[in-house]
């Protein structure tokens, strides 16, 4: 079994007061909820902390872990002979298991009194939320995922262990940010014929080179050259079905949407969101002498004032 | 190691009583009501007598059992909270949707 610091954990020192404890615990779970943190790692460093917390503090659990003596992080220690007939007496057979968790232990001192009257606890088993990151192709097609999970389970002698558990799951096209799908009855197993529990999936879409999602709509940048904008020209324009031209009007303005409707993601109930082409109007940063000369043409020529529209309060200045 | 293949159902798609929501979050029936009175959980709108709730509700719900065991929370601290979360949420939509708009950004 492998040795968790749960003092370190907790930023405190094995001497530290029940009060410097919950305060600890406090200042961490403000910073790593991942129901309020903006951590990368918030749910994972939640989940430490929770553990430290849990058993710690509870008096009776401290001294049973206090009693494990002292190792490093992650070294692998059995507890000493006779921790077990002190705190868990009511076990018949010694811990061998190597893929025991440490936190198993303490769940035990709570477990074991409370089986003592011989009563079997009906308990729901586990919920579990998972991140689902998908990219913006595999939402409009639908994909398939594998899920590890490591799932905290009794065994037969009711004792808890960490299982893995891989399994693959369909997500179904029309998935978009924030949308959460449920695996009924995926979670941990119920203990004593309670049911067993759901997983839920959180979709989160992945940042797309050129795509940018808003529910089931997408926006793209579509740039075009001064001439295409002025003259109008038709282009053609990705979409995750697949490239389409998209004719573009005389006259467009920069920032103008150009809409195109049903490409945008495929809604789960059916219909698809849109596609808008945002148009941006670029010029090249280097020309050669013959285009210069056009340019210089065109500005000769042309009595186009774009900023028409500013007051002339610079003629009265002067 | 085992490897299935399991389907994955619509969150959005169900609705469930106020009895079996508390099933789900394991949260007091008692504690559930105040958080519907106090508008930080909402019931679906329907003509049943019964109230209906859909899945921002058991999302809010699930939300509120872990506040309110993992930071000790009272029922007022926990509707302050919920409300907050909520209010963030919005704006984080709001960022996201304002953003897409935005030329020259790729973030979704």
């Amino acid at each position: 079994m492998k040795y968790k610091d749960y003092y370190a954990t907790l930023g405190v020192e094995r001497g530290a007061s029940e009060d410097a404890i919950k305060k600890a615990y406090r200042r961490l779970a403000h910073k790593y909820h991942p129901d309020v943190s903006k951590e990368a790692d918030a749910e994972e460093r939640f989940k430490e902390v929770a553990e430290a917390y849990q058993t710690l503090k509870d008096p009776e659990k401290r001294a049973a872990y206090d009693q494990l003596g002292t190792h490093s992080a992650g070294q692998d220690f059995q507890p000493p002979p006779d921790w077990q007939r002190q705190w868990q007496p009511s076990q018949e057979e010694a811990f061998s298991a190597e893929d025991l968790d440490l936190s198993a232990l303490f769940e035990h001192l709570r477990a074991g009194r409370g089986a003592r009257g011989g009563e079997r606890m009906v308990m729901a088993g586990q919920d579990y939320e998972v991140a689902v990151p998908v990219s913006i192709e595999q939402a409009y097609s639908g994909t398939q995922i594998d899920l590890d999970l490591n799932m905290p389970e009794y065994d037969a002698q009711g004792r808890l262990h960490r299982t893995p558990h891989a399994f693959k799951a369909r997500i179904p096209k029309g998935a978009t940010d924030g949308q959460r799908l449920r695996v009924p009855g995926k979670g941990g197993k119920g203990i004593n014929g309670g049911r067993n529990g759901d997983l839920y999936l959180n979709i989160s879409l992945l940042p797309h080179p050129y795509y940018r999602a808003n529910g089931h709509d997408l926006y793209l940048d579509l740039p075009l050259s001064a001439w295409e904008a002025v003259l109008g020209t038709s282009v053609e324009v990705p979409t995750p079905g697949g490239s389409v031209r998209l004719k573009v009007p005389p006259g467009t303005q920069a920032a103008r949407q150009l809409r195109l409707p049903g490409r945008g993601l495929p809604k789960p109930k059916g219909g698809q969101g849109d596609l808008y082409a945002v148009v941006q109007i670029v010029v090249p940063s280097v020309v050669n002498d013959r285009e210069r000369a056009l340019y210089q043409q065109l500005s000769d020529v042309s009595a186009y004032d774009p900023r028409a529209h500013f007051v002339r309060e610079g003629s009265h200045a002067n | 190691m085992r490897i299935e293949l399991t389907d994955v159902m619509w969150f959005e798609e169900h609705s469930v009583s106020l009895r079996e929501l508390s099933e789900l979050c394991a949260l007091p029936a008692a504690l559930l009501e105040e958080l519907v009175s106090g508008g930080v959980i909402l019931p679906l709108e329907s003509v049943a007598t019964e109230p209906r709730f859909g899945a921002q509700a058991l999302s809010a719900a699930r939300t509120a059992r872990r506040l309110r065991e993992d930071f000790e929370l009272d029922t007022s601290g926990l509707m302050l909270a919920l409300g907050l979360i909520d209010r963030v949420r919005d704006l984080e939509r709001e960022l996201r949707a304002l953003r897409a708009r935005l030329p020259g950004t790729t973030s979704p």
